[in-house]
C-alpha cells in the first residue's frame, strides 16, 4: 500500500503532542481557576506552539459577557498570573480562539442554545466536534452539569470520533460515600476512558521527575527498599493561612485537602514498583497497588498514628497573624484541622517495616513540599565509632517546591591532617540546571487531555481506594467531638504531638 | 539579573585560576556551579586582529544562552599564522545569575589561538570537562568560514544558523559533507528550527484535503515557494525537505519554484498542488488556506528569542534525520544542476 502524503510529510517530524482539532469548553469560565490558571496556561501553550492547529476555547458562565469582554478577562489573567507577559501580536492571534457563552449549568434549557453556539464556532474554525468539557465549578455542580451534558446529547461514545472528554477538578467528594455518588453519576454519562481527574501536583516537573529519577538512573532504584531505607518523610507545608478559601476549607480540613489526594499521589510515585511500560493504564495500575498496600489505620490506631491540630495566633515573618478561628469566614468554634501528621506503612515486600511519615499544614514557617528518603546509617565501626557524634545517615531529598530539584546528603572528610567528617550535599536544582523553563502544571495537564494521555490523572479506583484508606481516620476524629484539639502557633512547625509521633520511633522531622 | 567576575589568566593556569575565581564568587554567599554541557563557540580571528577576550561577542547572545543552558563556555578566537604553541592568551569569567532566589554561576574561558587547525582540538580536549556533552556553536557564516572538520567532529552537536549564509550553495554542500561523515556530529540549524511550525502545518494541511493531493506521482503536486528578504536559505531548506520526503530525486525534473517576495510581511508563502493549499508563515503564525474549499486554520509560531532557540537546540541532543535528508537532497540537486 502506498504511503499517503501526510505519512510522507509527517515521517520524522516531531508532531505536536496534541494534534487533533479540539474545542475546550470551560464550565466556570469566568471563575478564579480559569482566570489564574487555565487561560494563562492555554496562552503559554499557544506561545510555545503546542496547541492543536485547530482550536477554540469556549468559556461558560453566568455572567453576561461578549466574546470581546471575555478576551479582556482572559488577558487580565495572563497579565497577572502567566509565567510570560502577553505579547501583543501573539495575543491577538490567540484571542481569536476565545469565546464566551452565558449559561446556567444547572438549567437544562440553557444547553440547547449553548450547543447551537458551539456548532457555529466549530464550523467557523473548521473544528471537527472533538470537545473537552472542563468542570471548573464547585463539586456540588459536577452532577447537574454532566447530567445536562448528557440530556443535551453533547457526549459521544468513548471510542468513536469525534471525542468527548471530561476534566474534573479535585476534590472528588468529601468522603468515600460522596465520592462514590459523584463517580457513579459521572459514570452514567462518561466512560472512565473519557474522564480526567486532575490533581495539579501530578503536573509539576519535579513530581514527574520522581519516576525518571528512580527508573532512569541505576544508582537509586536498587536502594529503594526495606534493606536500605530507614524511613520516608513527605512534607507539604504552606506558609499562608486559609485565605479566601475558608468556606471550602472549614468543611474539608488538611486530611481531605492534602493527604487524600496530593500526598497519596506523591507516595505512589515514591513507593510504586517499576511499571512494565509507560502505558497509562500500566502506570496507574502500579499506583493503585501502592494505595491498596497501605496498612489500614484502624480506629484503635488512629490516636497513636495520626495527629491533627489547628493553628492559633502567631507570627509570619515577624508580623502578627490571627489564629484559624479568627480568620474571616471560619466558624469561631471550628474543630477543622489545619495540620495533620501521620505514620503509616506500605505492606508489601519492598517496603515491609519501613515507616512513612507525612505532615502537612497551614501557617507553617515556610512554603515547602519535599519527599525525603532516609537511608539506614552505617555500622558503628571505622568512621562511626564515636557514640557522641554519630554520622548523619544519607538522605535523598526530592524538593517539589520551591527550589525544585533533589539533593543527596553524604558524609565527606574535611580537608586537613585529622580525619574529621562533615555532612555535605550534592544538589541538583532545576532552576540553575535547566534555566527558568519549567511550564506550569496546568500546561502539561491540559496538553495531556488534548492528546488523550491519562497517565498523570487519577483513576476512579485509585481515588476511591484513597478515600477508603483515610476514612477510619476521618470517622475516628468525627467521633471525638469533645476531645481537646492540639494546637500550634502560626509560624511554628506544628504541634508538639507531631514531634512526639516521630520521636517516639527514634527519628525526627527533617529541618526544612 | 547577572553579574560577571573576570580575570586574565594564562593557558596553563586556567583551571587553577577558575577554582580561585569560584572561591571569590562564593565569598559573600553560597553559589551553585551550574553545568550541563561544554559549549564551544568558534570565532575566526585574523592574525592582525587584536582581541579583547574579556569583551562580549558582538551580535551573539552568549550570556542569555548559558543562563538557559548552563555550560562551561569555551570561546575560541582562532586564526592567524600557524603557530605550534599553546594559546597565546586566555581570560576566565564566572557569570553570576540570581533569579527567583536561585543563585548560580556559569564559567567561561576565552582563548586566543593561532595554532594549526589540526591541533585546535587539543585545546578543546584540554579545556572541556568530561562526562557531559560538548556542543560546537558556529557563530560565523559557515558558507565562508567552513567548519574545521577536526574541531566539529569532536563535538556531539554542531549548531549553526543557515540564515547567516551569504553563499547558500557552499553552505549546503559543506553541511551535506559533514552530515555524511561517519563521525559527524548531530546537526542543529536554527533556521531549520524556524521551519518546524510550517512543516507541521503542511503535514496537517494535507489531511483535510485528502485524496486530491494523494496523487500516485508526488511530482505532479508542484511546489512554489516565495520568500521574504533574507529568507532564501529557509525556502531552500523547505524545498530540500519536500524533495527528501516526496522522493524528488536529482534525476527527475524538479517541480519546485523558488522566488523572492521582498515587500511582503510573510517569511515564506508555500503553494502546493497548484494552489490547492497555500501556507503563509509570518513571525506570529502559519495560516493555511484551501482556496475556499475547507475552513482555513492557523498554527502559532513559537515566540522565542535567538537565545531561547539556541538553548532549546542545545538541550535537544537528537539525530535529526529530516534535516540530514533535506541536506542530502539539496546536495544531490546542487551537484546535478550545478547552481541554485
Amino acid at each position: 500500500m502506498s504511503e499517503s502524503l501526510f505519512d510522507r510529510l509527517s515521517a520524522g517530524l516531531a508532531q505536536p503532542l496534541a494534534a487533533e482539532p479540539v474545542t475546550l469548553v470551560i464550565f466556570g469560565g469566568t471563575g478564579d481557576l480559569a482566570h489564574r490558571k487555565l487561560l494563562p496556561a492555554l496562552y503559554n501553550l499557544h506561545v510555545d506552539g503546542l496547541l492543536p492547529p485547530r482550536f477554540a476555547v469556549v468559556g461558560i458562565g453566568r455572567g453576561d459577557l461578549t466574546d470581546e469582554a471575555y478576551r479582556d478577562f482572559a488577558k487580565d489573567g495572563v497579565v497577572h498570573f502567566s509565567r510570560r507577559p502577553p505579547d501583543e501580536a501573539v495575543w491577538k492571534i490567540f484571542a481569536e480562539s476565545l469565546y464566551f457563552v452565558s449559561a446556567s449549568f444547572d438549567d437544562p434549557k440553557a444547553f440547547a442554545p449553548l450547543g447551537s453556539r458551539l456548532d457555529v464556532i466549530e464550523h467557523e474554525r473548521g473544528l471537527t466536534g472533538n470537545r473537552i468539557y472542563y468542570l471548573a465549578v464547585p463539586p456540588s455542580m459536577f452532577v447537574p452539569t454532566v447530567t445536562n451534558l448528557a440530556h443535551a446529547k453533547f457526549i459521544g461514545p468513548p471510542d468513536t470520533p469525534p471525542f468527548s472528554r471530561l476534566i474534573v477538578e479535585k476534590p472528588i467528594g468529601r468522603d468515600l460515600a460522596s465520592a462514590l455518588t459523584i463517580d457513579d453519576a459521572i459514570a452514567e454519562v462518561f466512560d472512565e476512558k473519557q474522564i480526567y481527574r486532575i490533581d495539579h501536583y501530578c503536573g509539576k516537573e519535579t513530581v514527574q521527575n520522581i519516576l525518571v529519577m528512580r527508573f532512569a538512573n541505576s544508582i537509586f532504584e536498587p536502594l529503594f527498599n526495606q534493606k536500605y531505607i530507614d524511613h520516608v518523610q513527605i512534607t507539604v507545608a504552606e506558609e499562608e493561612g486559609v485565605g479566601t478559601r475558608a468556606g471550602y476549607y472549614d468543611q474539608a480540613g488538611a486530611l481531605r485537602d492534602m493527604v487524600q489526594n496530593h500526598i497519596l499521589q506523591l507516595l505512589t510515585l515514591v513507593a510504586m514498583e517499576p511499571p512494565r511500560s509507560l502505558d497509562a493504564e500500566v502506570v496507574r495500575d502500579e499506583k493503585l497497588e501502592v494505595i491498596q498496600s497501605l496498612r489500614p489505620i484502624d480506629a484503635a490506631a488512629v490516636d497513636s498514628q495520626a495527629v491533627r491540630a489547628q493553628y492559633t495566633a502567631g507570627f509570619d515573618l515577624g508580623s502578627p497573624v490571627p489564629g484559624y478561628r479568627d480568620e474571616p469566614g471560619v466558624d469561631t468554634g471550628s474543630r477543622t484541622e489545619t495540620y495533620v501528621a501521620l505514620q503509616f506503612f506500605v505492606d508489601n515486600w519492598r517496603w515491609a517495616g519501613v515507616p512513612f511519615f507525612v505532615r502537612t499544614g497551614k501557617r507553617l514557617p515556610k512554603r515547602a513540599s519535599e519527599i525525603s528518603i532516609h537511608l539506614k546509617g552505617v555500622p558503628p565501626i571505622l568512621f562511626n565509632t564515636d557514640p557522641a557524634a554519630r554520622l548523619d545517615p544519607n538522605v535523598l531529598s526530592i524538593r517539589i517546591q520551591p527550589n525544585e530539584g533533589f539533593a543527596l546528603a553524604i558524609s565527606s572528610k574535611i580537608p586537613g591532617p585529622r580525619v574529621r567528617i562533615y555532612p555535605v550535599k550534592m544538589d541538583f536544582q532545576y532552576g540553575s540546571t535547566f534555566g527558568n523553563i519549567s511550564p506550569e502544571a496546568y500546561e502539561r495537564l491540559l496538553l495531556d487531555v488534548m492528546a488523550g494521555d491519562p497517565t498523570l490523572f487519577m483513576r476512579r479506583d485509585t481515588v476511591e481506594a484513597a478515600w477508603r484508606w483515610v476514612m477510619p481516620v476521618l470517622d475516628r476524629w468525627a467521633e471525638q467531638k469533645d476531645a481537646p484539639l492540639a494546637t500550634y502557633a502560626a509560624g511554628d512547625w506544628g504541634p508538639p504531638e507531631a514531634d512526639r509521633l516521630i520521636e517516639s520511633t527514634g527519628r525526627r522531622w527533617r529541618d526544612l | 539579573m547577572s553579574d560577571r567576575l573576570t580575570r586574565v589568566s594564562s593557558p596553563a593556569a586556567i583551571e587553577d585560576d577558575l577554582a580561585a575565581l569560584w572561591r571569590d564568587a562564593a565569598r559573600d554567599a553560597p553559589i551553585a556551579r551550574a553545568l550541563m554541557a561544554n559549549l564551544v563557540v568558534y570565532r575566526d580571528c585574523p592574525a592582525a586582529e587584536e582581541v579583547d577576550l574579556s569583551a562580549p561577542l558582538e551580535g551573539v547572545p552568549i550570556d542569555e544562552v548559558i543562563e538557559r543552558h548552563p555550560s562551561r563556555l569555551i570561546r575560541l578566537h582562532h586564526g592567524g599564522r600557524p603557530d605550534p604553541g599553546a594559546p597565546v592568551g586566555a581570560t576566565i569569567s564566572v557569570l553570576l545569575f540570581d533569579t527567583a532566589g536561585a543563585r548560580f554561576g556559569v564559567e567561561e574561558i576565552a582563548v586566543r589561538s593561532s595554532c594549526a587547525d589540526a591541533s585546535l582540538p587539543s585545546i578543546v580536549r584540554r579545556l572541556a570537562l568530561g562526562d557531559i556533552p560538548t556542543s560546537i556553536w558556529w557563530t560565523e557564516d559557515l558558507s565562508h568560514s567552513t567548519p574545521l572538520e577536526a574541531l566539529v567532529t569532536m563535538g556531539r552537536q554542531l549548531l549553526y544558523d543557515s540564515r547567516r549564509w551569504a553563499d547558500l550553495r557552499r553552505g549546503f554542500l559543506a553541511l551535506a559533507a559533514l552530515a555524511a561523515h561517519p563521525h559527524g556530529p548531530d546537526l542543529a540549524d536554527l533556521n531549520w528550527r524556524r521551519l518546524t511550525p510550517l512543516r507541521q502545518a503542511l503535514a496537517h494541511a494535507v489531511v483535510a484535503i485528502g485524496a486530491p493531493l494523494d496523487a500516485p506521482d508526488p511530482r505532479a503536486l508542484g511546489l512554489r515557494v516565495r520568500h521574504g528578504r533574507n529568507e532564501r536559505a529557509l525556502a531552500w531548506l523547505l524545498a530540500g525537505w519536500f524533495s527528501a520526503r516526496l522522493g524528488w530525486t536529482a534525476n527527475h525534473e524538479w517541480p519546485v519554484t523558488i522566488e523572492e517576495q521582498p515587500d511582503d510581511e510573510a517569511i515564506l508563502t508555500v503553494s502546493l498542488g497548484a494552489g490547492a493549499i497555500t501556507a503563509t508563515m509570518t513571525a506570529q503564525h502559519v495560516l493555511v488556506d484551501y482556496n475556499g474549499r475547507v475552513a482555513p486554520f492557523s498554527m502559532a509560531v513559537p515566540h522565542e528569542s535567538e537565545a531561547e532557540a539556541v538553548a532549546a537546540e542545545l538541550r535537544s541532543l537528537t539525530y535529526d534525520s529530516d534535516l540530514r535528508d533535506a541536506l542530502a537532497a539539496l546536495a544531490a540537486r546542487l551537484t546535478s544542476s550545478g547552481s541554485l
